[in-house]
Order: C-alpha cells, then sequence, then structure tokens
C-alpha cells in the first residue's frame, strides 16, 4: 500500500504521512468495513483516495498561483511529475532519487494518476482486473482499458512504441 | 483460411504465458504478431523489475502512537 501511495505522489515523506492517515482511517472505521469487499481492496481503495484527493488539491494549488482554471494547460498539470532531485542534496531526496529515479518509474510517473493506479495494482501489487475495479470503484471495462492505454503510454515513454 | 491477428488482450495474456497454445500458435507465422507481443514482453518484463517500496523503520511506531493518542480516534473514514 505504501509502495501505491509513493509511487502517486512521488514524495517518500508525504507517501509515509498518507499511508499513516490511511491506517489510522482503518483502524477508526473497522466498524463500517463492508465483508462483500476484500479486506485488502478497502485498504488500497482509502490509500488511494488519499493520495488522488493530495494530488487534486496540490494541482489547485497550483492553479490557483499560476492563472485563471481555464488555462490551457489545465488538464496537463493532473500528476504532473515532480522533478527528481539531483544526488548531492539531502539523505531523503537522495534516497527518493535513487528509488524513483529509473527509465521505468520516470515513465510510471508521467502517466496521468488514475493510468498510475491501475498499472501499479496490476504489474507491482498483482492484482487481477476485477478487484482493482472494485478498489478504484471503476466498471471492469473502463481499468481494462485504462491498462491498455497505460501500457502504450509506456512505451511509448520508453522509447519502445509501435513504429 | 490464416488465423485472425491477436487481440491487444491476448497479446497481454501472451506475455503474462497465458495465451492458450492454440492462439500462441500464430506468432509462429505472423511476423507482425510476433513484434507486438515482443514490445508488450519487454515492457512486462521492465515492470516486473518495479520493486515494491517499503516505509521507513519508524512509520509503524508512528502509526500506533497516532491511533494510540485521543486525535487519533473516532475519526470517521471514508470508504
Amino acid at each position: 500500500m505504501f509502495s501505491l501511495v509513493y509511487r502517486m505522489v512521488r514524495d517518500r515523506a508525504l507517501a509515509e504521512d498518507l499511508a499513516q492517515e490511511t491506517f489510522v482511517k482503518v483502524f477508526n472505521g473497522l466498524a463500517s468495513y463492508r465483508r462483500e469487499f476484500k479486506f485488502s481492496s478497502w485498504i488500497f481503495k482509502i490509500a488511494n483516495n488519499a493520495a488522488i484527493d493530495h494530488l487534486r488539491r496540490r494541482e489547485l494549488d497550483t492553479l490557483s498561483l499560476d492563472g485563471p482554471t481555464d488555462a490551457p494547460t489545465r488538464g496537463n498539470r493532473t500528476g504532473q511529475v515532480r522533478q527528481l532531485p539531483h544526488r548531492g542534496e539531502n539523505p531523503l531526496e537522495e534516497l527518493e532519487a535513487r528509488e524513483l529515479g529509473g527509465a521505468i518509474e520516470q515513465a510510471i510517473g508521467r502517466l496521468r494518476p488514475e493510468y498510475r493506479a491501475c498499472i501499479l495494482l496490476r504489474h507491482v501489487e498483482g492484482y487481477p482486473y476485477e478487484q482493482i475495479a472494485e478498489m478504484l470503484e471503476l466498471p471492469l471495462g473502463t481499468v481494462k482499458t485504462y491498462i491498455h492505454r497505460a501500457r502504450n503510454e509506456l512505451r511509448a515513454y520508453l522509447g519502445d512504441a509501435h513504429p | 483460411m490464416d488465423a485472425p491477428h491477436l487481440s491487444p488482450e491476448e497479446i497481454a495474456l501472451w506475455a503474462e504465458g497465458l495465451l492458450p497454445a492454440r492462439r500462441a500458435i500464430h506468432l509462429a507465422d505472423c511476423a507482425r504478431c510476433r513484434e507486438t507481443a515482443e514490445r508488450e514482453r519487454r515492457l512486462f518484463v521492465a515492470l516486473a523489475r518495479v520493486e515494491r517500496l517499503t516505509p521507513s523503520r519508524e512509520f509503524a511506531d508512528g502509526v500506533m502512537a497516532t491511533v494510540n493518542s485521543p486525535q487519533g480516534s473516532g475519526r470517521t473514514p471514508e470508504s
């Protein structure tokens, strides 16, 4: 779960805060847990919502600083990749650069948040499509489409797209 | 009649080793599908190497401290 949140927000300290917030919500909400859902799905759902909420808030903050909300680049800012620091900065930033600095990690970071969550849940966490749909509250067909598009984008970012 | 080209879903199944042999055999005769499948396999290999990252050692202590604090309990979760 931490892995997902970290790759969604691409900031280790923030990811720990959001993961902590998730566990506290899970602990406090045990009474409202519905048994027809897998427990892991419920946790991932809360974690993903926390990450998405943060990204939305960050986008709003960016927009309010940058000008009118109908600026042409608005849509492109969602899930914008935070630039990873260069080596020689503080130890936490160096750790982030090492963990998220590889080509595939950079490519995943460029995906829009919905695609990123789907591809991480499928390929890193290994969940079946049906469970991902449950976690993200999306129709199964949408999850399949997102994953298919995400793979195409990843190939393009990695320079391995269809000629 | 030649077998139809593999669909994107079938290509993904092949990359995961789950495509039935009766369809996978198409790759032996079709350079186009073979090329697409090989690209898919390379991406799957790259994704398989993505590590699951873990929080710091202090993380669990922080969670327990928050849960045990008066402010950490009694909040309504989203679900």
